[in-house]
């Protein structure tokens, strides 16, 4: 565009007297209006009314402007609002600029004479920002609706079943020969307020009976490239078969592994005459008497909490749930064996958690709130010892001590992060996208992770993160529906370019990469948010974040900085 | 099947629930019964495990739910009744007079100014006072101020008091206005209420409400705040700044019988505060349990500890006025102890609404004895009520953390969108 087909429209918001008794707007408009690049310079009393919108739209039109600076409130306010009347005016809303005139100027400043210096400048600013400005497209990208679910445990089985429907297929890839991950083997064996075996049972038999999800078992995810929308996905199925399949989004259920206590002394001599694994308890209770290694039954056991909680750093938050239903099953089948509680703290937390505690000590659990407990083996005879709060060391005896270890992170992990480009955190669990409002969702866009892989957890959790995952992907994918992606991105001046590969490595979605043929970093549009990092890091100024050019905030600031020394002076 | 979804108050979980849903395509109405959204978030300052700050987390969430075309957001709305069927409810819902018109109005605060009234601000945790007109803080959304009937001259004592009309330049207020009833079609409903804290006023022994260095965490969590009644100054009410404060946690856990799973880890946000603005105050942590589930919990207890901070468990606690500051007085394992100090928090328990009874007698839902709107526990979600096609998510459904919440609120999304559709036979 040469230099005199600019017509560049500025509009000055009054913002009822908000503005207009803060700021001197005649005289904005009357050094304004010297300005070489502006056309016109008007003002009205709202904007954002319905009058002032119309006057706008109008006027945009009959003055065949060709940039728009908007001088009223926040953004956060009505950038959309004059945006969608530029689109409306046959206007590109890129060619426009919102200037914040209301809380950075006329809320903030209470002389009116610095006020004014002040919005003249921000103006100024807005204009020579505004002349820089490319027309901006919305790309419309083709994306498929179906979903790859990666492990078939909890997580895994309740995202494919919210999922899969005539117009949705489910891939669930499954490492194992059999749905329902380690939860699935041993919860509701011994029933503690939780969940039924016959819930998880009709679960997998739906997921087996359902025509719309597809299952590969014994199978692992050997490679996946693509964004949200087109992910290509390699599955390795058993025998070496491979089999390609398109998804829109992923859900990582991987699930997680058990802390291995064999290691640590204070545990004991774990699976010896004892200690016992949870999990050891678990499956003889399924098929009849618990029973020590010389075949005897325990008289008394201690339930040992928190086995691996120092170790790995963090509470599983489970682990305790799990040791009272050993005690529930031990008080209703065998009451006369003596059961000690040792815990450090206790979870009651909601009203269901603590009336089990309640019950368990109606029923003649002995709880006993403990530090540093450890177990060892004296004379045929397992010893727990602990300390009070105190700090007085003391000893439990007992036949049979029993451990519930924490969750650690499943042995793929690493491996599946790798292929996605997504990160790990400190513990080695998948890391979440933001703690708060992304707890289920990766680095990635259209990458979610749910149930234990992200995190310790319950079983009921995992379900709420597996469905939580999939509202997000009904939500965003939606079949025969074109995806937006962002328009602001950053784009690679390739004669610039010397192939650093910096860009690469600031990207925090995994949009750069570089083309090793043609030695030059490439920017995938469809998955760029437009942050930045690439452009700023890049040395060689290769890389342009295309709404924010370094033009265009060169001339912003350059105004800025030499501006108020200009209405000094005039 | 109607497609549209009824979504029920305004907090995080309830706009996160309506922007997923109105993001695929849907109609939502979410009402709230406040004048404003973001239901307790926006009270806090900073929130835990990283201690972001709150409103950058809310702020562009709550500007994309009033800019979204899909949802239509009814402010001071209660339900009235609902009949019908998952894919077919009929819902009245009550809508108090908006004395101030959201079309017309700007949100300049003009209007505040003349009105003759003052009371404590609710909001303010009583912290501040307020006009009959107003909006309850800086940076309320929407920005749009209500008349408290209640204590307005013209509606208490019918005076001819017209100053705050006046006072507006665009004509956005009319008196004239009525409550009003109407009636919304839905497909499917989520009940996203929230909590409330623990009643205090009834419990002497921790000298709420009487003992001016006592105050409560939402009155902390104001205190700290950078649009609350202090603009952030850590001040007691007699001026000066704590040196000595003492954090109580859990307090009302005998009455209520249990720890919400952020009871624990809560007290040590209040550290984080304190250890961020006073760096030399000494602070007693007197905790019930430290029981710390899940990844991050950990972490944020450690980080919080310092030289400055003191743990120490109790069994039992009471507070006493002690010149201008506190005695707190608190046994365990039958030793007594006792500690001054010049401010005290009281980290009270989370609990169930009190309306919450009623609202599940309207919605023809069960409701569990602890007075959460939990039911279903036999199968995996906890999400479903007891009546088809209506949810519930978030501290409703039992205490939670924000993670939680927001998690709950998509997967009661991901329900209604997988179960309440029209789907295309193949």
């Amino acid at each position: 565009m040469s230099e005199n087909t600019y017509k560049i429209g500025v509009y000055i918001c009054e913002c009822g007297p908000n503005i207009a008794n803060a700021v001197d707007i005649d005289r904005v408009v009357e050094t304004v209006s010297k300005y070489p690049d502006i056309y016109v310079v008007k003002r009205h009393k709202l904007l954002c009314s319905g009058p002032g919108k119309d006057f706008l739209h109008e006027d945009i039109i009959a003055e065949g402007l060709t940039h728009v600076v908007v001088a009223a409130c926040s953004p956060k306010d009505h950038e959309t609002t004059f945006a969608n009347i530029c689109k409306k005016s046959g206007l590109n809303p890129y060619l426009y600029q919102l200037i914040n005139i209301r809380e950075q100027c006329a809320w903030m400043i209470k002389d009116q004479e610095a006020a004014t210096n002040k919005v003249i400048s921000y103006i100024r600013s807005g204009v020579r920002r505004v002349k820089y400005h490319s027309s901006l497209e919305q790309k419309e990208l083709e994306s498929t609706p179906d979903v790859l679910v990666i492990g078939g445990g909890i997580a895994g089985i309740e995202s494919a079943l919210n999922l899969a429907s005539n117009e949705r297929k489910v891939y669930l890839v499954e490492k194992s020969g059999q749905l329902g991950g380690v939860a699935g083997q041993f919860e509701g064996v011994l029933s503690c307020g939780g969940l039924s075996p016959e819930v998880i049972r009709s679960k997998i038999e739906s997921v087996k009976t359902n025509l719309n999800i597809r299952l590969f078992y014994d199978s692992e995810v050997e490679n996946i490239i693509g964004f949200f929308g087109n992910f290509e996905v390699t599955v390795r199925c058993p025998k070496d078969e491979k089999v390609e399949i398109k998804v829109g989004s992923v859900v990582i259920s991987t699930g997680f592994e058990l802390f291995n206590p064999t290691n640590c002394d204070k545990y004991g001599i774990v699976s010896g005459t004892h200690v016992m694994l949870i999990e050891e308890v678990e499956s003889k209770a399924k098929t009849g008497l618990v029973t020590l290694k010389d075949g005897s039954a325990p008289k008394s056991i201690a339930l040992v909490h928190c086995t691996g909680r120092d170790e790995v750093g963090y509470c599983s938050g489970v682990c305790c749930n799990r040791l009272f239903a050993v005690a529930e099953y031990f008080k209703s089948n065998y009451p006369e064996i003596e059961i000690f509680d040792v815990y450090r703290n206790l979870p009651k937390t909601s009203p269901e958690d603590a009336a089990q505690i309640s019950l368990l000590q109606e029923k003649g659990v002995v709880f006993i709130r403990a530090n540093d407990a450890s177990i060892e083996g004296q004379f045929g005879k397992t010893v727990v010892k602990y300390k009070t709060e105190k700090g007085i060391e003391k000893t439990i005896d007992v036949d049979l001590a029993v451990i519930a270890p924490a969750i650690i992170p499943g042995g793929d992990t690493q491996k599946i992060a790798q292929m996605l480009d997504i990160c790990i955190d400190k513990f080695g669990f998948f890391e979440e996208e933001h703690s708060l409002t992304g707890s289920f969702k990766t680095s990635v866009d259209g990458v979610f992770v749910a149930g234990c892989a992200v995190g310790p957890k319950g079983i009921i959790d995992s379900a709420t993160q597996a469905l939580a995952a999939s509202g997000n992907i009904l939500s965003r994918l939606i079949p025969g529906k074109k995806i937006h992606p962002e328009v602001k991105t950053s784009e690679v001046i390739e004669a610039l370019c010397t192939g650093c590969q910096t860009c690469v490595a600031v990207c925090s979605y995994g949009a750069t990469s570089y083309d090793a043929i043609r030695r030059v970093s490439v920017v995938n549009e469809a998955i760029c948010r437009g942050c930045g990092n690439c452009a700023g890091s890049c040395p060689s100024g290769a890389i342009r974040a295309k709404h924010f050019t370094e033009k265009q905030l060169h001339q912003e600031v350059i105004e800025a900085i030499s501006a108020s020394n200009k209405v000094n002076q005039e | 099947m109607n497609q549209d979804v009824l979504v029920i108050g305004a907090g995080i979980a309830g706009i996160e629930a309506s922007l997923l849903l109105a993001g695929s395509g849907r109609k939502v109405y979410l009402i709230e019964k406040t004048s404003m959204i973001g239901g307790n978030l926006v009270k806090y300052e900073e929130v835990f495990p990283n201690m972001e700050c709150s409103t950058c987390m809310l702020a562009p969430k709550q500007q994309d739910l009033l800019q979204n075309a899909n949802i239509e957001l009814l402010t001071m709305a209660d339900v009235l009744d609902v009949s019908g069927k998952i894919g077919d409810f009929k819902v009245k819902i009550a809508v108090q007079a908006d004395y101030v018109s959201a079309v017309d109005c700007i949100g300049c605060g003009a209007c505040y100014e003349p009105c003759p009234i003052s009371i404590p601000n609710e909001f303010e945790e009583n912290l501040s006072s307020r006009k009959a007109i107003f909006v309850p803080c800086p940076g309320a959304l929407p920005n749009v101020p209500v008349i408290d009937k209640a204590n307005c001259l013209r509606f208490t004592k019918g005076e001819e008091c017209a100053l705050c009309q006046e006072s507006c330049m665009f004509e956005a207020i009319d008196y004239s206005k009525q409550d009003r009833q109407i009636e919304l079609e839905v497909g499917a409903i989520i009940v996203c209420t929230g909590f409330q804290m623990f009643d205090l006023s009834s419990y002497s022994k921790y000298g709420s409400g009487e003992i001016p260095a006592v105050y409560t965490e939402m009155q902390f969590e104001r205190l700290f705040a950078s649009n609350g009644p202090t603009l952030g100054d850590i001040r007691l009410r007699n001026g000066r700044t704590p040196e000595k404060i003492a954090i109580i946690q859990d307090v009302g856990k005998e009455t209520v019988g249990y720890n919400s799973p952020i009871a624990s880890i809560y007290p040590f946000k209040l550290v984080h505060y304190i250890a961020h603005k006073l760096h030399n105050a000494e602070i007693f942590c007197l905790y019930d349990d430290l029981f710390l589930p899940g990844k991050h919990y950990q972490a944020f207890f450690e980080e919080a500890i310092s030289p400055n901070v003191h743990l120490e468990r109790y069994d039992d606690v009471s507070v006493e006025a002690n010149g201008d500051g506190a005695l707190v007085k608190f046994s365990v394992e039958g030793d007594e102890k006792r500690i001054e100090v010049d401010m005290v928090i009281l980290a009270s328990a989370l609990v169930p609404r009190t309306d919450a009874l009623e609202l599940a007698n309207l919605l023809g839902i069960d409701i569990a004895k602890s007075g959460f709107l939990r039911s279903n526990r036999d199968g995996l979600s906890t999400l479903a009520t007891s009546r088809e096609g209506i949810f519930v998510a978030g501290c409703a459904e039992g205490i939670k953390d924000i993670a939680h919440s927001v998690e709950q609120a998509s997967a009661a999304v991901g329900m209604v969108l997988s179960s309440i559709r029209n789907e295309i036979a193949v």
